[in-house]
């Protein structure tokens, strides 16, 4: 038998197999390793991400549903929320009681209850709705209060990219 | 392609120099000498050296671990910078026996702990793999023999060369090869615990305990080793810079595990005294899946107050983290319970009042509600026979009938918070049977009803008190009704008020207060024939009737007043 998290790991991976919600893959990268799971996710629809299909790594810790994975963007982001090295910044990946801001409430962080879909989904629809008030990406928080068309356009050659179509200048 | 190119390159170098060497002296030991006196040479030669050692390094690794992991190797990176680092720290305090043998025993020292680290990182790996083949097997045990017996044999030979020649590098080698030892140690536990698991047919729920104690025995051990090291080398030498990061880090790691083993063992604690096992019923009500492992709760599970449930194992290794229910983030230390297992099977009528359990509010109040009222009843008689027959109660059933035909609005009358007070809580039935109570419960049940049944008494002295206040009230008016004579009301009020008040004289205008009295009596008298109960709620409502066509508006008040310290007794 091996370690609960591996199994539970495994389960959630057969899980998002045989039900994978809407616009999102996701699986190890390797099934000799569990622990690193890459990800798609396809833009929201109706949003300027809309189109774009986004490669994302999950890292798994040997405790995993006791402490949160950490996910990375591995294509180009211009997002509030994605640290420009592609590190997601939301609060249900936060593991409670660390806390560097201060600003979320325990109820919104990690507990083993959430799972790999539910981070998913909370990311697709962070992609939809970024939260200018935790700027990971100050830059990008900043435009996208004040200068949205900017916004636009970055995130439609980010989709661009994502895809292989590259724009004639 | 450029770690090769480099290797390529020294090699060329080296055999320069020995060409070099043995073209200018012909001769072995001559250029051997050569070699050795020219610094460049030298140079050429223990770059080539080391360059040798990697390959070696590479060509085992190979052997022992296969193809590194991006993590693995990594990490390897690091620690060996910090090793390298510290090296050249341990190279300042014994720079006078530096020399290349030195040097060869340091680059030794760091080869063979680099594969301890990669040892260890490859036995944390197997929990993370569903896949482990024989030769993974094959290559730890190997492995950690090889580096248990090198570090068995370098921890002896510097434990002889000190003893011989006196402390000298040796007490740093035979220090770090201790610290090795048990890295082999700590790595082989694990690989047995991990192996055990892996091959068990069912999950091992225990594992993650002898880890943790495992983890503590090791910090414990590494951090009197590093203390004694740094005690021994600043009494010898001088201070041990070298050694201060991984005494730091040691004695960081074995707080850790301290901390772990302690919240590991409250929360076993809390889960075997505090929460109830999970019914198979319970199970069944439920998904019967716990949410923290996604598996079904076949084995033992626990119900948290909130009614979530959870594999046993599992919600211990979440308290050891956060005492919150994962599912509802209920901070379940802050949380009395109200199910105690233990007590389960007699507590069950008792639906326990000092807990936060899930008690119907509604219930246990209904029926004190009404046992409340009911209880004056008897001493209210008595507290209305009592008051000397001064008191008027010139009305009988029909007043009484009159009274309770008009539905009083019940709203709540004032006073009545004021005597509920002590039963906000509501205080707890009584269990049929004592006998199975233990001593503590029965002093606290018995605390509880010494409560109660003080509420209560003080609540009847209230109410005692008001009725004492209404006949005194009640003697004014009547007196009031004597004086003023000159007012024809009075005479209209007494009369329809009841028949056996027909016949007293209360119809002439100018009723002494004789007569008055003897109406009293006997109306009083009549009273006793008839229904006793009703004595006091006669006195009121005929005192109110007396003074319902009152003129004075300080009647009306006063009326209206007693009107509702009449309500709850006429709720009966």
């Amino acid at each position: 038998m091996a370690g609960s998290a591996l199994r539970r790991l495994m389960a959630e991976y057969k899980q998002l197999t045989l039900n994978p919600p809407e616009g999102i893959i996701a699986g190890p990268i390797n099934e000799e390793n569990f622990f690193e799971w890459e990800a798609l996710i396809t833009g929201p629809e109706g949003t300027c991400f809309e189109g774009g299909v986004f490669p994302a790594k999950l890292i798994f810790p040997c405790d995993y549903p006791l402490s949160p994975p950490k996910m990375q963007f591995t294509c180009e982001m211009f997002h509030p929320n994605i640290y420009s090295d592609g590190r997601v910044c939301i609060s249900i990946l936060h593991a409670p009681g660390d806390d560097p801001m201060g600003y979320e409430s325990s109820a919104e962080r990690w507990s083993p209850v959430q799972s790999v879909e539910k981070i998913l989904l909370s990311v697709v629809s962070m992609l939809a709705e970024p939260n200018d008030e935790s700027g990971a990406n100050v830059d990008a928080a900043k435009m996208w209060r004040e200068n949205r068309e900017e916004f636009n356009k970055i995130a439609d050659r980010i989709v661009r990219k994502t895809l292989g179509i590259y724009i004639r200048e | 392609m450029r770690a090769v190119a480099i290797s390529l390159l020294s090699m060329a170098l080296t055999t320069v120099v020995l060409a070099n060497a043995y073209y200018q002296k012909k001769q072995f030991y001559p250029s051997v000498v050569y070699i050795t006196k020219s610094n460049p040479s030298m140079a050429v030669i223990y770059i080539q050296a080391f360059i040798l050692v990697f390959l070696t390094g590479k060509v085992m690794r190979k052997v022992f671990f296969g193809q590194l992991r991006t993590a693995e190797f990594e990490h390897l990176m690091e620690r060996a910078w910090y090793a390298i680092t510290e090296t050249c720290l341990a190279f300042t305090v014994f720079r006078d026996e530096f020399t290349p043998k030195f040097v060869a025993l340091f680059t030794l020292l760091l080869f063979l702990k680099s594969f301890h680290w990669l040892a260890e990182d490859r036995v944390d790996y197997m929990e993370r793999s569903p896949v482990i083949s024989w030769l993974f097997h094959i290559r730890v045990l190997t492995l950690l023999f090889v580096l248990g017996s090198a570090d068995f044999y370098f921890l002896q030979h510097s434990y002889l060369s000190t003893m011989a020649v006196g402390p000298s590098v040796q007490l740093v080698f035979g220090f770090e090869y201790a610290i090795l030892y048990t890295m082999v140690a700590n790595i082989a536990i694990k690989y047995v615990l991990h192996t055990i698991d892996f091959y068990s047919e069912a999950p091992w729920a225990n594992k993650a305990v002898f880890l943790l104690y495992t983890e503590l025995a090791m910090g414990l051990i590494k951090v009197v080793l590093y203390v004694a090291f740094v005690i021994i080398m600043v009494k010898i030498y001088t201070l041990p810079l070298f050694a201060f990061r991984p005494l730091y880090y040691a004695s960081r790691n074995f707080k850790k595990a301290f901390n772990n083993v302690i919240l590991s063992r409250r929360a076993i604690h809390n889960m075997n005294t505090l929460y109830a096992d999970a019914t198979p019923e319970e199970l069944q009500a439920a998904d019967n899946v716990c949410i923290i492992c996604r598996e079904e709760m076949t084995t033992s599970s626990k119900k948290l107050p909130c009614n979530h449930i959870f594999h046993t194992a599992c919600l211990r290794s979440w308290f050891q983290r956060q005492q919150t229910c994962p599912t509802c983030r209920l901070n379940i230390l802050r949380t009395p319970t109200g199910t105690r297992p233990e007590q389960r099977p007699q507590a069950q009528p008792v639906p326990n009042p000092f807990g936060g359990g899930p008690i119907p509010f509604v219930n246990p109040f209904h029926p004190l509600l009404n046992q409340n009222v009911q209880v004056p009843i008897p001493d209210l008689n008595q507290a209305a026979a009592q008051p000397p027959p001064s008191a008027p109660p010139t009305s009988t059933t029909q007043g009484t009938t009159q009274q309770g035909s008009v539905p009083p609005p019940f709203s709540m009358p004032p006073f009545m918070p004021f005597p509920f007070l002590p039963f906000m809580s509501p205080p707890p039935m009584p269990p049929t049977n004592f006998a199975s109570l233990s001593a503590d419960e029965l002093r606290r049940m018995e605390g509880n009803e010494r409560e109660n049944v003080e509420a209560r008494i003080k609540c009847l002295q209230n109410i005692q008190v008001m009725l004492d206040a209404a006949v005194l009230m009640m003697n004014q008016y009547s007196a009031a009704v004597a004086t003023s004579g000159s007012m024809p009301s009075t005479s209209n009020t007494t009369q329809p008020s009841g028949d056996n008040v027909s016949s007293t004289p209360q119809d002439s205008n100018d009723s002494s207060k004789q007569s008055f009295e003897a109406n009293v009596s006997d109306v009083s008298n009549a009273e006793n024939e008839a229904d006793n109960s009703n004595t006091e709620v006669h006195a009121t409502s005929s005192t109110s009737e007396v003074s319902a066509n009152g003129v004075s508006p300080e009647e009306e008040v006063r009326r209206r007043r007693l009107q509702r310290f009449q309500q709850p007794v006429e709720q009966q």
